[in-house]
């Protein structure tokens, strides 16, 4: 009886985002073959690239890696009511906090914990102005973003560049990365703690009080408020909690990624992680247990795309495509969340 | 004045609501042209139902309106207004980030899709009228910025500049700050010398003797009476506006009060838009008995309960609970010190709508060490064996512990929460409108229950606009009015005439 009313809840979400996938799939064949390409061909490219083979398969659970935890940062947000986009400017500062402790403590474990600490640290601002002075999140962390993106790449070219190559800082020693999983490949233990923290998320949104208390804050402030709950409280530790994943992300991405162990030029090999990791967290539901697959789903469509360019797709007609499936798959979570936040009256 | 034949008629109309509510039991009014015509009735009475009806908004079940001589049928406010009837609402509908100017125009300049639309000639037109009844509204700013009283006037004029004859206005004064108010009238005035013909309701006696030439009470659905103002006296007007049916009392036994439990002091809260909602009260509530608060809502009650409740800021003043000052705590210290409360919101704060049932049945307790297992997580096999609990004790209706507390009924929500509450354990509760909405028998079962927590020492304070909740529950009742109270009184030792003209602002 309990059981079936709890797989009630998520069979529902569940088959509209597979429904959504089957559909974005679909439209972007039609968008293919109304080019002019196979979309037959470039669909098995995809596929092939992807999950073809161990390699490819792990070439996919690599590239997931920083989305899952990117995606937790919005998840986290979202289900306290937060549109917290601030992810992107934190991941920089993960990956540079853990090129920096690598310097003088290397092992794995430093770095791990460096990047949740900035993480954390990089989180407060925006949450301060937004309980105390009410700024709204998006506003602030959209700023801080930028804030964070001129910072990082000041502290990369200067504080931390590398003495032999100054297109990237130094490398964290080897003896600070994380060991890989499978040889020959860029997977690494970074996806294990990835998942591990998706799991960790999961119990703290449901299984602690605090959890409780920042779901209850999403849904309804007053209520949340009248039932005992400090909704400041909430709101800050949503931004705290969200940008320890981020800051992980970060440096899960520079200890983990071979060939370089750096942060390239232009932060190039870290950018870009935070805005996706927003559609990974749609696509999974804002649930962190859905953000695992969602994030793999992407990672197979980033790993897939190498392929599906060299079976001669260009590069920016396999970008549309992925750019279709997304948006197909996310139209349900972005409803659930639309619907969540009309509900608490504020858009 | 009585040969003459009426501009409007409304006859034997009938309203049952979707949900079996018979709102209107046949309810016939004449309005005259050029008057200002009374509708007095508490709340609940059917005011508003009735003119909605009048405006096209709602379908009457059975009856006919008559208009110039003429039977109407309106589909819809606009083809009311169309007609000559314009209603300004209870609860405003503007468009917040819309100009005056533009709030007024909408919909009615501009119709094809490309057409133009004649700004500067509209806003001529909307000074002149204006002018003419010195009744003044900036046209150029956004009407989130303006105050409640500005965007009233707003609402007129965009009536008045549609050209109607007949405006209706729903408790229109509520908002209203006293200066307002007599602006509100003079404008009034003007419109009924212009040969206007008002609807002006109200449940305040005073507005009511002071604006109206004719006024016609309405009590559950009925008309009582209709009268010429000039030959009323508030006391005439209230006894029709409460009188009621002897009605059933509850078993209770005889009220017994023990120690002071719950007391306030000089109390002062302000209010949404920073008026004085709640202006120096001081009362007290003991152990074994219910006090109640009745008056027609609006009058500070719900700021007066947010206060106790550690949800709003105390201007000034104590509140203590059991001797201590218990003043400007926040929710979660006063439910550990005994305090428990049933919000008169059930959806927007006793309820977290999209949370289950077992979430919902520790909102307000989800701290305490008996939810939580050995790491300190919510333990929510025990969570969950409480909900049980609860529905079993309050046979509340539910179809699962872990479905989205939305799927029960609104009688039965009700009943989660009084459940909720009660199992807190508390000393004193807050039972704020606890049966609106409700069904005929979860009313019941939560009425008796609270008699049933006095009858165990508790102290209650029941808030209601409830007028016969508040009499039947009660062992002592006041009626707020603005802020204060009107009187302290015993429910079987005061008139209803007393009760009525204590609701309508005329102090005992
Ligand atoms: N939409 C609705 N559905 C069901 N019942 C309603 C609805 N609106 C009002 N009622 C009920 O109809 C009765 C009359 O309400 P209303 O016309 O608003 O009274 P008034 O304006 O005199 O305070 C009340 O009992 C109220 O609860
Ligand atoms: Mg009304």
């Amino acid at each position: 009886m309990n059981l079936s009313q709890s797989l009630r809840g998520y069979l529902k979400p569940f088959t509209e985002s597979v429904l959504a996938i089957l559909i974005g799939v679909l439209v972007g064949a039609i968008v293919l073959w109304a080019s002019g390409y196979d979309a037959i061909a470039a669909y098995k490219a995809l596929v092939v690239g992807s999950v073809s083979s161990l390699t490819n398969f792990a070439q996919t659970l690599s590239q997931s890696t920083p989305l899952i935890l990117t995606a937790l940062t919005f998840a986290v947000g979202s289900r306290t009511g937060l549109f917290n986009i601030g992810a992107e400017g934190t991941v920089y500062f993960g990956a540079i906090a853990a090129v920096g402790i690598s310097q003088a403590i290397p092992n794995p474990l430093s770095g791990i914990i460096a990047g949740i600490l900035v993480g954390a640290l990089w989180a407060l601002p925006a949450a301060l102005l937004k309980v105390y002075r009410g700024v709204h999140e998006v506003i602030s962390t959209i700023m801080l973003n930028w804030i964070a993106f001129y910072l990082a790449v000041w502290l990369a070219l200067s504080v931390f560049v590398s003495p032999s190559n100054a297109n990237r800082t130094v490398a964290i020693p080897p003896s600070a990365r994380l060991p890989l999983l499978m040889r020959n490949t860029t997977l690494s233990w970074g996806f294990v703690v990835a998942v591990l923290t998706a799991i960790v998320v999961y119990v703290i949104m449901w299984h602690t009080k605090l959890g409780y208390e920042m779901r209850a804050n999403g849904y309804n402030p007053r209520a949340a408020e009248y039932g005992g709950i400090n909704p400041k409280a909430a709101a800050i530790w949503s931004f705290v909690i969200g940008g320890m994943t981020a800051g992980l992300a970060g440096a899960v991405q520079v200890m983990g990624v071979p060939p370089s162990y750096a942060i390239s030029q232009g932060l190039a090999n870290v950018y870009g992680y935070g805005f996706d990791g927003i559609g990974v967290s749609l696509v999974g539901r804002d649930h962190p247990i859905g953000i695992i697959f969602s994030g793999i789903l992407f990672g197979a469509l980033g790993a897939g795309a190498t392929k599906m360019q060299q079976a001669g797709v260009p590069l920016e007609m396999v970008k549309v495509i992925e750019g279709i499936i997304i948006v197909a798959v996310a139209i349900p979570g972005l409803l659930d969340l639309i619907n969540r936040m009309f509900r608490r009256g504020r858009v | 004045m009585e040969e003459r034949t009426p501009v409007l008629e409304m006859r034997d109309i009938v309203k049952v609501y979707s949900d079996g509510t018979r709102a209107l039991n046949g309810v016939t009014i004449k309005v005259y042209k050029g008057e200002i015509f009374g509708l007095l009735g508490e709340n609940g009475a059917g005011k508003t139902t009735l003119m909605k009806i009048l405006f096209g908004m709602l379908k009457p079940t059975a009856g006919k309106i008559f208009f110039q001589g003429s039977e109407v049928h309106f589909k819809s406010p606009a083809d009311a207004i169309a007609r000559g009837i314009g209603m300004v609402h209870q609860h405003f509908t503007l468009v917040e980030v819309f100009t005056a100017l533009e709030n007024i125009i909408l919909g009615k300049e501009g119709h094809g899709l490309f057409s133009k639309i004649d700004v500067k000639n509209a806003k001529k037109k909307l000074q002149t009228l204006m002018d003419e009844l010195n009744f003044q509204v900036p046209l150029d700013v956004p009407v989130e910025n303006l105050p409640v009283g500005i965007q009233q006037r707003i609402e007129i004029l965009k009536m008045l500049y549609r050209n109607v004859d007949v405006l209706i206005l729903d408790e229109p004064t509520a908002v209203l700050t006293p200066i307002e108010v007599k602006e509100l009238f003079d404008v009034l005035r003007k419109l009924k010398a212009q040969g206007k013909t008002i609807i002006f309701i109200s449940h305040k006696l005073n507005e009511v003797m002071e604006i109206t030439d004719r006024v016609t009470v309405i009590r559950k659905g009925k008309v009582i009476g209709t009268v010429n103002t000039s030959d009323a006296t508030p006391q005439l007007l209230a006894r029709m506006m409460v009188g009621r049916d002897v009605v059933l009392r509850i078993q209770k036994k005889p009220h017994k009060p023990g120690k002071t439990v719950f007391r306030v002091e000089d109390l002062w809260v302000k209010g949404d838009r920073g008026e004085d909602a709640v202006r120096g009260l001081s009362f007290e509530v003991k152990a074994g008995e219910i006090f109640g608060i009745a008056g027609v809502e609006g009058n500070g009650q719900s700021e007066l309960i947010e206060a106790i409740a550690g949800l709003r800021d105390v201007e000034k003043g104590r509140v203590y609970l059991m001797g201590k000052d218990i003043t400007g705590k926040k929710p979660r210290e006063l439910y550990d010190m005994g305090i428990a409360h049933i919000p008169e919101d059930r959806t927007h704060m006793g309820l977290i709508l999209e949370m289950s049932v077992m979430e919902n049945a520790i909102l307000g307790m989800y701290w305490r060490r008996e939810f939580s297992n050995g790491w300190r997580l919510i333990d929510w096999g025990k969570v969950e064996g409480h909900a049980k609990e609860l529905i079993d004790e309050f046979e509340i209706v539910a179809p699962g512990t872990r479905r989205p507390v939305k799927s029960l009924s609104g009688g039965n929500q009700q009943k989660l929460i009084v459940a909720r509450e009660v199992s807190k354990r508390p000393e004193f509760i807050i039972a704020a409108q606890p049966t609106r909405g409700v069904d005929v028998a979860s009313t019941e079962y939560i009425r008796n229950y609270l008699v049933k927590l006095r009858d165990e020492d508790k102290a209650v304070l029941l808030v209601s606009a409830d007028l016969d909740e508040v009499l039947q529950l009660s062992d002592r009742m006041a009626i707020m009015y603005e802020g204060q109270f009107m009187g302290v009184v015993k429910p079987d030792e005061v008139t209803e005439e007393q009760i009525g003209l204590m609701m309508g602002g005329v102090s005992q």
